[in-house]
């Protein structure tokens, strides 16, 4: 077998150095050996076992070959026999059993774990390890504790060799051989000493008799030359490299920021673009109601949010203020996201414009008016009233020596009243609502024009001493039915007549008369009928104010007030200023010398305007409307032509009460004192004082 | 012909040259509507209002020059470079050539925003001005959750947090925080830096909600643009008081989450400026520091060593110069620094660990208070015997030290607004705090000034030593607002306001005869009481009525009067005007009557038992 075995040196020279080496090398393996623990047994076994089969097969292969097998096989006998023997006695032949009785026993048997492959750690804590076939628990082994094992360790030599299966819950002893095993593969060899791993190789193609090889191409040149290709692509990255395309290194995070306004002084530079810019509006601030805890006031009670629901979407409030008892209660923000969203977008997209906006305080809209107290006097409170009308006193007026007023009302009577009593000292019953009353404004003649009706009356008062009521009586008394006057002009249209009961004149009209009104040196009086006007007079009006010249009998002048109708007129003493009253509130004061249009447009009034007055000697005038107030100005025309007149509001009176619709019906000054007389639809007559 | 026919060859004039709709804009930029609303967004420009809409009503509409100025943006091309560098990356990725994939995606170009800052904020004064929405955007996004699937990276969001503490601590630092106000919506600060008033909003420190109908791409352009402003205008500051930016923090502070405490301590160990509170913060943490920080002392060390060595460079004036720069700061303090400085001077606060901690270390510090926390890091223990306040804001408070003071986290606030140090008894534990009101309303001009604020003016003007005219006092020098407002010496306003108070007073004398007199009588006051006061109410309507309408008349008199002399176009201004304020006036004086309404029940409230049991 040796002879045999030197024979195939040449070709498996590594063998034979295998082989000799054989006797030297088992002794130091067997130390090794035991403590590889891992070794699977049973795998071990089986190559045994495969081993003997292929002997028994290749029996009758070539000779190099079987003499392979036999080298083999004795090795096998070897080791075999190692197992059963001391592991440093290198054995024969005569333990050829041991190879059988080393058959691998638990192939066949189950092993005794039956709880499958779960992690062990699942019976860490129970008694039993899985149950048997008949179901009872398959109960864990006591376990021997560290002095158990230690006096195991001492008493029992072979104690070393027990190893505990923790899977299968027993202990196991090694056997000798597969302590070998274990020993040989801790080495790092093959676990069978018989495996040859560099068997020589086989080549069972027969080549001796071939024609041809098997491919007759030649050797193609890639396989001896370095590629082009991959050659141009290392070029292409060492160039990539080495231009810095591509680094290596890592960009280095480098702090961006920077001193990046460093001076502002010398940074004027305006916007690059021409436009301006217009900051966005800052949200607004939160109010007491976005307290967490706000006072209690700014809560809506249940009926106000409830109420919240019937309301369209958008005029809902979009915050509903609440109250959290604690800080800690607090909870997060809904609309937190939602509402920086929202401020996102009407920050880009929201067009924005500069809308000027007036941001001053109303008050300072209103004009710097002088101290009204450096004004006085001028009426201020109501201090005498003159009842005894039954109807509303529709006309007011007041003796040139301001000792009497007379009154015409509605009741068909014209009195006449002591101004500082308020006693009435005569009546006179006309029959018919008397529109207006008239003084003679020549104080030595005491007669008073009254319209009512379709008449006019001239009455004489009986004021004033002997000479003047002889006077009177003289003038009053018409001989004819034709007047003296203009009976040639206009017969048709005015009548004369005495009239017999309260000894005056009557002046019949075809029409209703409106109005009338003395001139100021009382030779004349001018009446108005709705359509056309009697008597010449100086100022016309009903849009417009005509401006008559009474001597050259023609218009002079057409002021345009700008209003819807007027309602009466009053013109300052000195004559180159007009006030003039509308149905719609509206006090005009025209300066003739200024202009054709007002120089000033009050609006003091909601309703309309009945009468407007002025003052013979004080800078004053009035207006009085049927919303039952009359307003006091204070007008100063300075004879500076230069200067505007001046214009201050004083003092609105108020004391009469509407009634049918009316308020106050006429407004006539005191002549020489600083005292304002109204007429109220509620049939009293007040007079206001300083 | 049509009427706005144009010849041809005739270029377009007016508005219809001037103004282009957005669509139409895109177009000529050549770009898509997302890096339309990108470059929008980052370059400020907003769309204009042209007086004559020539392409329709409902559209958007560009100036002209806006859109020329984004087109020579040097970002508009930098975004086409981007895009077409994805387009590479996705080739690359697509022809599975991972490497070269990889390989660009590691230096992506990126872009800087510095040069638009500048552009749109040419002087500092203006960044600061616009920086109430950064500031407030900046904080929300500090507070919120990164989501991946939204593209809000955990880097952002911690990028933001920095970011707020950043500025909270020069805030604090300098004391320029000027109000406070806990809403529904989180914490309003206001603070005053260069002059410039700037608010911001908190939210409250709690998971917040996201909602889907947003959209967060726009938010996120606008947060890139507002973080980079914030970061330049904190550089900024930090330069103005010699510190150097970016702070490096305490590791070990910033992994317990207190970054503005660490950041303190940076500014105390690095600024060279000599403050009183600040050593006192430093001394109690150097305290700490001894007793606590043995284990981690390498770390101190090498961290103290790598501030040194950033330091060194901005300290070569030498620190004389500090110094004498630290002595000009001192006197060019206004006057409200100075009052901000020292309210909470002498104080030591010790937060509980329910109270929002990031406000409070944010507050207290920043009006002269010493703070510690319950928690790691903190500079100073719960057991330490210097503490006189302690946050808390819980039902009851186990063990309690006697030498300091349980206070609800609203004290803070409020005394932060009035300025002064409030009465605690209030604020105790376990009670419910009074009305916590906004600092920014002008009750006057509101119409209706709340209990509490009266109350707190009041104290205000105790603290300041000086006697305010108490109700029933002022009654010689108004003696009849009626007359002065005849003389023309008192507003209308005045004059309705002297009515309003001599109404008070009447009724305030007028309660307290009855109480005396019920007293004399020897009655049982708070049986009596409850009728009373139906009675009282009755009559306090019935005097108004009687004080008013003489009064009110004299009043409109003078109003109108003056009207009157107006001209129709003054008038018709005025009366708009006044609309308005009545409007106003309404909802101050709807505001009254509930409180009076409350008043009268809470005192129903108070004495009704009682009554009934007499009855």
């Amino acid at each position: 077998m040796v002879e045999a075995n030197e024979s195939r040196l040449v070709k498996a020279p590594k063998e034979k150095k295998n082989k000799k080496k054989k006797n030297t090398m088992s002794q130091s393996t067997a130390v090794e050996e035991p403590q590889q623990l891992e070794t699977n047994s049973p795998l071990v076994d089986k190559v045994l076992s495969e081993n003997d089969d292929t002997e028994r097969e290749s029996g009758a292969g070539e000779h190099e070959l079987l003499e392979d097998e036999e080298f083999v096989r004795t090795g096998n006998v070897e080791l075999s026999n190692e197992v059963h023997g001391l592991e440093d006695q290198d054995e024969g032949v005569e333990a050829h059993q041991g190879v059988e009785e080393s058959d691998s026993s638990e192939d066949e048997v189950a092993p005794r774990n039956t709880i499958g492959d779960v992690p062990l750690k699942w019976y860490e804590d129970e008694e039993h390890i899985g149950y048997d076939i008949t179901g009872k628990k398959i109960k864990k082994q006591a376990r021997k504790d560290k002095l158990d094992s230690f006096l195991a360790g001492a008493d029992d030599a072979k104690n070393w060799r027990k190893l505990y299966d923790e899977y299968n819950d027993e202990e196991v002893e090694l056997t000798k051989h597969e302590t070998r095993l274990i020993r040989r593969l801790l080495k790092g060899s093959t676990p069978h000493a018989e495996v040859d791993p560099y068997a020589p190789s086989v080549d069972w193609f027969e080549w001796d008799d071939a024609k041809h090889p098997l491919s007759n191409a030649p050797e193609p040149k890639r396989r001896f030359i370095p590629s082009k290709w991959e050659n141009k692509k290392v070029v292409e990255y060492v160039r990539a490299i080495r231009k810095g395309l591509i680094k290596f290194d890592k960009p280095k995070e480098e702090s961006q920021f920077y001193l990046l306004w460093g001076d502002d002084s010398s940074s004027t530079d305006k916007a690059a673009h021409g436009l301006s810019y217009i900051p966005a509006p800052k949200p607004k601030l939160a109010g007491h109601e976005e307290s967490y805890n706000p006072s209690k006031e700014y809560i809506p009670t249940q009926e106000e949010i409830n109420s919240y629901q019937l309301m369209y979407e958008e005029d809902r409030p979009k915050f509903i203020p609440r109250r959290f008892e604690s800080l800690r209660s607090v909870p997060a923000y809904d609309n937190a996201l939602k509402e920086s969203f929202d401020r996102c977008l009407d920050l880009y997209l929201c067009p924005r414009t500069r809308k000027k906006r007036i941001n001053i305080d109303p008050e300072s809209l209103k004009p710097k008016l002088p101290s009204r107290k450096d004004l006085k006097p001028y009426p201020i409170t109501c201090c005498l009233e003159y009842r005894g009308h039954k109807g509303a006193v529709l006309s007011v007026s007041v003796e040139v020596t301001g000792q009497w007023i007379a009154s015409g009302s509605n009741d068909g009577t014209v009195r006449v009243w002591e101004v500082e009593t308020g006693r009435c000292l005569k009546i006179w019953e006309i029959g018919e609502a008397v529109h207006r009353v008239a003084w003679n404004p020549v104080a030595e003649l005491p007669i008073l024009a009254v319209s009512a009706g379709q008449d006019v009356l001239l009455l004489n008062t009986g004021f004033g001493n002997e000479e003047n009521q002889v006077k009177i009586k003289e003038l009053m008394h018409i001989e004819a039915p034709t007047a003296p006057d203009d009976s040639g002009n206009s017969p048709s249209i005015v009548s004369w007549v005495q009239h017999d009961k309260h000894d005056g004149i009557t002046l019949k009209h075809i029409k209703s008369v409106s109005s009338v009104e003395w001139h100021r040196k009382g030779d004349y009086f001018s009446t108005v009928m709705p359509g056309d006007i009697l008597f010449t007079s100086d100022f016309i009006a009903l849009k417009n104010v005509r401006v008559y010249d009474l001597v050259k009998q023609k218009l002079v002048k057409k002021l345009e007030a700008g209003v819807r109708e007027i309602s009466s007129i009053a013109i300052h003493p000195a004559g180159d200023n007009v006030i003039v009253g509308s149905t719609e509130g509206k006090l005009c004061w025209f300066d003739m010398d200024l202009s054709s249009q007002p120089y000033r447009i009050l609006k003091c009034h909601p309703k309309d305007i009945t009468n407007v007055a002025f003052h013979r000697s004080y800078p004053l005038f009035a207006s009085c409307s049927d919303d039952c107030t009359a307003y006091v100005f204070h007008g100063t025309v300075y004879s500076d032509l230069n200067q505007n007149p001046l214009i201050v509001p004083l003092e609105i009176l108020r004391g009469h009460t509407i009634t049918n619709g009316r308020g106050v019906m006429d407004c006539k000054f005191h002549p020489r004192q600083p005292w304002l007389f109204t007429a109220g639809a509620d049939s009293v007559i007040k007079l206001y004082c300083h | 012909m049509p009427k706005h026919y144009r010849p041809p060859g005739k270029k377009k004039e007016g508005n219809a040259a001037k103004y282009i709709t957005r669509s139409k804009a895109i177009k000529y930029l050549q770009i898509t509507l997302p890096v339309f609303r990108r470059l929008c967004i980052l370059k400020g420009v907003f769309p204009r209002e042209p007086k004559k809409k020539v392409e329709g009503n409902h559209k958007t509409y560009y100036h002209m020059k806006d859109i020329m100025f984004l087109a020579h943006e040097p970002l508009l091309e930098k975004f086409r470079d981007m895009r077409a560098y994805d387009k590479k990356v996705k080739k690359a990725v697509a022809k599975k050539n991972r490497d070269l994939a990889h390989r660009l995606l590691t230096r992506k170009p990126t872009y800087t925003l510095d040069k638009l800052i500048r552009e749109r904020y040419p002087k500092f004064i203006d960044a600061l001005r616009d920086l109430d929405d950064s500031l407030t955007m900046v904080h929300l996004f500090a507070a919120l959750p990164a989501v991946e699937s939204e593209r809000i990276q955990v880097k952002r969001i911690q990028n933001c947090r920095r970011l707020s503490h950043e500025w909270q601590a020069y805030i604090s630092r300098t004391h320029s925080l000027r109000k406070t106000f806990i809403s529904v919506k989180g914490i309003y600060y206001q603070a005053e830096v260069e002059g410039q008033k700037i608010t911001w909003l908190t939210p409250h420190a709690l998971q917040q909600v996201l909602t889907d109908d947003v959209d967060f791409n726009v938010m996120l352009t606008f947060l890139e643009f507002y973080e980079t402003l914030l970061a330049f205008v904190n550089f900024k500051l930090y330069h103005s008081i010699n510190v150097k930016y970016p702070p490096i923090l305490d590791p070990r502070l910033e992994a317990l989450a207190a970054d503005l405490y660490a950041l303190y301590r940076y500014f105390s160990a690095n600024s060279r400026v000599p403050a009183v509170e600040s050593q006192a913060v430093s001394s109690s943490g150097s305290e700490q520091a001894k007793t606590e920080k043995k284990g981690t002392q390498t770390d101190e060390s090498e961290l103290r060593l790598a501030q040194l060595q950033h330091q060194l460079p901005a300290n070569e004036p030498g620190t004389l110069m500090h110094l004498v720069d630290a002595a000009a700061g001192e006197d060019d303090d206004d006057k409200e620094t100075r009052e901000c400085k020292t309210l909470f001077k002498n104080l030591k606060f010790f937060l509980s660990r329910e109270v929002p901690r990031e406000s409070l270390l944010f507050v207290i510090p920043a009006f002269g208070g010493v703070v510690s926390w319950e928690g790691d890091g903190a500079p100073f223990k719960e057991a330490d015997e210097g503490i006189t306040h302690q946050i808390i804001d819980r039902p009851t408070q186990g063990h309690i030290f006697l030498s300091r003071e349980y206070v609800q986290p609203q004290w803070i606030y409020d005394c932060v607004n009035a300025r002064i140090i409030l009465p605690t008894d209030n604020y105790m534990v376990g009670r419910v705090p009074p009305p916590h009101l906004s600092p920014f309303v002008d009750n006057e001009a509101e119409g209706y000034v709340p209990e509490y604020a009266e109350t707190i003016k009041r104290l205000q003007a105790a603290a300041r030593k000086e006697l305010l005219p108490m109700p029933g006092v002022d009654k010689q020098e108004l003696d009849d607002p009626q007359n002065l407002l005849v003389e023309g010496i008192i507003s209308r306003t005045e004059a309705n306001e002297a009515a309003e108070k001599k109404r008070k007073m009447y009724d305030l004398e007028k309660q307290h005869h009855e109480q005396l007199k019920m007293e004399l009588q020897g009655e049982l006051y708070s049986a009596s009481l409850s009728n009373k006061n139906m009675q009282s109410s009755v009559e306090i309507t019935e005097t108004r009525e009687e004080f008013l309408p003489d009064l009110e008349q004299v009043v409109e008199d003078a109003a109108s009067m003056s009207k009157v002399l107006m001209s129709r176009k003054k008038r018709s201004l005025y009366e708009a005007m006044q609309d308005l304020e009545v409007a106003v006036y309404q909802c101050g004086y709807v505001r009254y009557c509930r409180n009076f309404y409350f008043f009268f029940l809470d005192s129903l409230r108070r004495v009704s038992p009682p009554a009934l049991l007499k009855n």
